[in-house]
């Protein structure tokens, strides 16, 4: 009895290994491996013809798979219907959360398992394209019907990898009872909430979280600073690290002011920045898009105007999410087809907007938004500088957020703290 | 049983239990025979995604079942087959692995092979300056070639076949009838015009092929675009280079880059292997001369603190209610057992809340009566305070279990000698208790050490390492632990993630963990030369 018990948990183990080992292995694609290196001088008669088009092949034998978050998934589902409808093309719409596209990409695309389209962000392209994940892709004249900046955001070393759908950049928000009119540099900011503060209206009149670059970003800017110098084509280069620049330097010292006569406080966390000015302790912060479901939960009156200026505009980072295609995909001709005829419309990209209100990039519809947030988010995008894309953009993160709470803790001085992340930054971008 | 073992009985063994036990030995085989199914399908699948090493792994394991349930002499292994099966490939595998991946490559711009890369390459194509570009209709013939009709932006039409040179065509010449207002002939003898539906559902088919002769080739590139690519990058073997034949430059294939001489390199790269490069790198990386001595002295301090805070809460605790005196002590046991039972990422994310110094409870309250409280975040003494208190909570229930455990097993006999002898309790824990509780739960301790130094969670959920330090050479928090500290290196390098540093970081760390265990395990013997001279 025993044995025979044991014979059954060695099957049980082997197919314990199997259901573990086979997760990614799923769906299989022969041909993706066995296919040889393509000639260099391909020879055309040798090429392999496609079945004969008048006797159709049924539908099932051409399939695209859409990797899309909880949000976007439905709606491409449905525009995967109408697809399959007319082009008898199957579409399978598999959903995950947004972050875990890039990661499982990395593993399934390279092993013929990922997607043929993508939806994600425009910062991952350096590191997908440095990967050879991504499929550069032909709108024709498609391209002009998006926000020029968003296909620039989508642009990698000269080659578009993506369809923008959406942008996002933070903005200034400020509580219209206690701030009535937009402030226009940070000066006066700074005379705003001295004046709040020693009237005792609000705890603090502007919040800003330490450790939190993204949100500091405008300020540098504002005066002058940058975090990667930018190429004539607008393209960041790596070599030029503008951590340390004097702009970069002079907006540490605006921050270590601001902690120092008590207008920022080292305590303040993300959730304590938005309880403060939902409760109206605080009457201005940066903030993008994803909070505003937030504020109108809360009640609380906001009113949404630019990021302010002190020696130069204030700009914040651009963000842009979008469709993109696998370089392992088998139709990456399909796939962009897909894209221009079904998702670069009206209904769809007017969908995806409605299913998260973020200022669209498709030119048709983001003019006829008449939501006044989205309006003034759009505004304060204007100037918008795209979020780095390159790979050395991992490398700044950490070590320049560190910069941003020393200053709030008052650990070191602030042309110091700067000075030393854009070393460790260099350091790390140097490969040692 | 089996027939092996019924022959070595002897031969006046009379055949009959042979014959009852066919069917047991027909069912084993069957099992086995099922199991190598299911291995070599699963093989097949593996090797055709170019997995040798899991593949490797897993053959071998099979091989030893089977090796083990066909041969009688091992029989007392089939017992352990499946956890030895398991632990090779859950746990030996995986070592083994990382080993190997140390010695690689392995990282964001090297996730490919080389065929991979070089077919991504070979891919990359662009267009001339000035070269003209089409607008496109196809044409099938019934026996599956395609033609181009190719309609220029001056107005002028070219028919396109694979293999021949694409010529202007006039409507009359080459079986082409008459044209629509579009200006696509309404026929091409032998051929009919793809409908829209046909030309999006094969259009993938359509961008492999190359309409006329080469090199002059007309590729697709969209619904509506054709025109005369070239390919940009072109693989040598001899050279083992790709080369640009545009320019003539060539990119030869350097430590998994394809590299010019001037330095300019291809994307992507693919894996090779790189020797002790990524151990080199470690020993004469800033972030060893910076703050790894700080993060060192801390991941010690941090185990052994603990380690030591834990046991001695739990053992408190388990010397309390080992007291039958003590009321209701069995519900109270129970309910200090909990903290054990909520998952520790919880338990964390909800202590995280609670010192939270601007809306926690706890700050909110100690800043109402003491007019301060401590700033648990950004305060590096108070961050570690914090940490520790969390790790207290998390790690006591499991000492007072264990402190439990082994009280029973002392001797109340000994408890009384003691006392006729004078001591007093502090002298029973000392003399009594601890050296014989140590001998049983002092592997236990080495074990809660060796786990809190790469306790991971506890310190990433707490604050991912911070407050940060001032005015160190590479990115470090005051409470980063070395695999803490291993994450910032290897995923937040100047490319993005670098797993093959991590893994030559992890063996590093392994080795630190080993020798400290083995250290200590000896040590621990001295208990038990102890427990032999009671």
């Amino acid at each position: 009895m025993k044995k025979r018990l044991f014979a059954v948990l060695g099957v049980l183990v082997v197919v314990s290994f199997t259901v573990v080992g086979c997760a990614p292995a799923a769906t299989p694609t022969p041909e993706e491996v066995a296919t040889p290196p393509a000639t260099p001088t391909p020879l055309p008669k040798a090429t392999p013809t496609p079945p004969p088009a008048t006797p159709t092949p049924s539908p099932e034998e051409i399939t695209l798979t859409i990797w899309a978050d909880e949000t976007r998934a439905p709606i491409i589902e449905e525009i995967g219907n109408a697809f399959t409808e007319q082009y008898g093309v199957e579409i399978v719409v598999q959903q995950m959360g947004f972050g875990d596209v890039r990661d499982q990409l990395m593993i399934a695309g390279p092993a013929g398992e990922g997607p043929d389209i993508l939806i994600g962000a425009h910062d991952w392209l350096g590191q997908l394209v440095i990967n050879g994940l991504l499929a550069p892709l032909d709108f024709g004249d498609k391209e002009d019907l998006f926000l020029d900046a968003a296909i620039q955001a989508f642009t990698y070393e000269g080659e578009l990898y993506g369809m923008p759908y959406a942008t996002e950049n933070v903005a200034l928000f400020r509580n219209p009872e206690l701030v009535l009119a937009a402030p226009q540099t940070w000066d006066e900011v700074v005379e705003i909430a001295a004046e709040l503060e020693a009237a005792g209206t609000v705890e603090q009149g502007y919040v800003l979280q330490p450790g939190d670059p993204y949100h500091f970003f405008p300020i540098m800017t504002a005066f002058g600073g940058y975090v990667f110098g930018q190429n004539p084509d607008g393209t960041y280069n790596p070599d030029d690290v503008g951590i340390d620049s004097e702009g970069s330097i002079a907006a540490a010292e605006w921050l270590d002011m601001m902690v120092k006569e008590g207008h920022l406080s080292a305590d303040v966390d993300w959730e304590a920045m938005h309880v403060m000015f939902e409760n109206g302790e605080a009457a201005m912060f940066i903030t993008g898009p994803w909070s505003l479901s937030r504020l109108r939960e809360s009640g609380i009156p906001y009113a949404i105007s630019p990021i302010p200026d002190a020696t130069s505009d204030g700009r914040p980072f651009l963000g842009v999410q979008g469709f993109m295609v696998s370089a392992f995909s088998e139709d990456v001709l399909l796939a962009q087809t897909f894209l221009t005829e079904f998702a670069a419309t009206e209904e769809t990209m007017q969908a995806l907007f409605e299913a998260d209100p973020r200022p669209p990039a498709f030119l048709p519809v983001r003019e006829k938004i008449e939501d006044p947030d989205m309006t003034a988010f759009g505004e304060a995008g204007e100037n918008g500088l795209p979020m780095p894309a390159i790979p050395e953009m991992s490398a700044v993160w950490t070590a320049w957020g560190d910069a941003v709470t020393l200053i709030f803790q008052q650990q070191t001085p602030p042309d110091e703290a700067f000075t030393n992340a854009a070393q460790q930054i260099r350091t790390a971008i140097a490969g040692q | 049983m089996s027939t092996v073992e019924a022959k070595a009985r002897g031969p006046t063994m009379p055949l009959a239990p042979l014959r009852s036990h066919i069917p047991r030995i027909a069912l084993r085989l069957l099992g086995l025979a099922v199991i190598d199914a299911f291995t070599l399908w699963f093989l097949y699948q593996l090797v055709i995604d170019g997995v040798w090493f899991l593949a490797a792994a897993i053959a071998i394991i099979t091989l030893g079942i089977n090796v083990v349930f066909l041969r009688e002499g091992l029989y007392p292994i089939r017992w352990l087959s499946p956890g030895l099966a398991l632990m090779l490939l859950m746990v030996v595998y995986p070592v083994i692995f990382t080993f190997y991946t140390a010695f690689t490559n392995y990282s964001d711009g090297h996730l490919l092979t080389k065929t991979q890369a070089i077919r991504i390459l070979e891919k990359e194509q662009f267009l001339p300056e000035g070269a003209p570009t089409y607008r496109w209709i196809a044409f099938s013939s019934p026996d599956g070639e395609y033609v181009l009709w190719l309609m220029s932006e001056d107005g002028k039409a070219f028919l396109a076949s694979p293999g021949e040179p694409a010529r202007e065509v006039t409507p009359g010449e080459a079986g082409v009838g008459p044209l629509d207002e579009e200006g696509v002939p309404q026929s091409i003898e032998g051929y009919e015009r793809l409908s829209r539906i046909d030309t999006v559902r094969f259009i993938s088919e359509l961008g492999k092929l190359e309409f006329g002769e080469p090199p002059n080739t007309i590729k697709i590139s969209s619904l509506d675009k054709a025109a005369q690519y070239q390919q940009r990058y072109v693989y040598d073997p001899v050279q083992d280079a790709m080369v640009d034949p545009a320019t003539g430059t060539v990119y030869r294939a350097v430590e998994g880059t394809f590299t010019s001489l001037t330095g300019e390199a291809l994307w992507p790269g693919f894996q090779v292997t790189t020797g002790r490069q990524n151990f080199q790198r470690l020993l004469t990386s800033p972030a060893l001369r910076g703050p790894f001595i700080r993060v060192f002295l801390w991941t010690v301090g941090f185990a052994l603190l603990s380690v030591f805070s834990t046991f001695v809460l739990g053992l408190f605790l388990a010397i309390v209610f080992n007291d039958p005196t003590v009321p209701a002590r069995k519900l109270i046991r129970s309910l200090l057992i909990i903290p054990y039972t909520v998952p520790g990422f919880i338990s964390i994310l909800i202590w995280v809340g609670l010192l939270n110094p601007h809306l926690g409870v706890i700050n909110t309250n100690l800043k109402e009566f003491l007019g301060w409280s401590p700033p648990w975040f950004s305060d590096p003494w108070w961050a570690k305070a914090g940490i520790l208190l969390i790790n207290l909570w998390l790690g006591y229930p499991y000492m007072m279990l264990v402190c439990s455990g082994a009280l029973q097993a002392i001797s109340p006999e000994l408890y009384e000698a003691a006392e006729m002898d004078g001591a007093d309790a502090w002298q029973r824990l000392w003399h009594v208790t601890l050296p014989l509780l140590l001998v049983s739960v002092g592997p236990l301790l080495i074990g809660s050490f060796a786990f809190n130094f790469n306790n991971f969670t506890v310190i990433y959920l707490f604050n991912k390492g911070g407050p940060p330090m001032a005015g160190t050479l590479t990115p470090a928090g005051h409470t980063d632990i070395l695999i803490s500290y291993t994450f910032r290196l290897a995923f937040a390098s100047g490319r993005g993630n670098d797993y093959a540093y991590a893994a030559a970081i992890t063996i590093a760390i392994f080795l630190v963990v080993a020798a400290i265990t083995m250290f200590n395990f000896r040590y621990t013997k001295v208990w038990e030369e102890v427990s032999e001279s009671v």
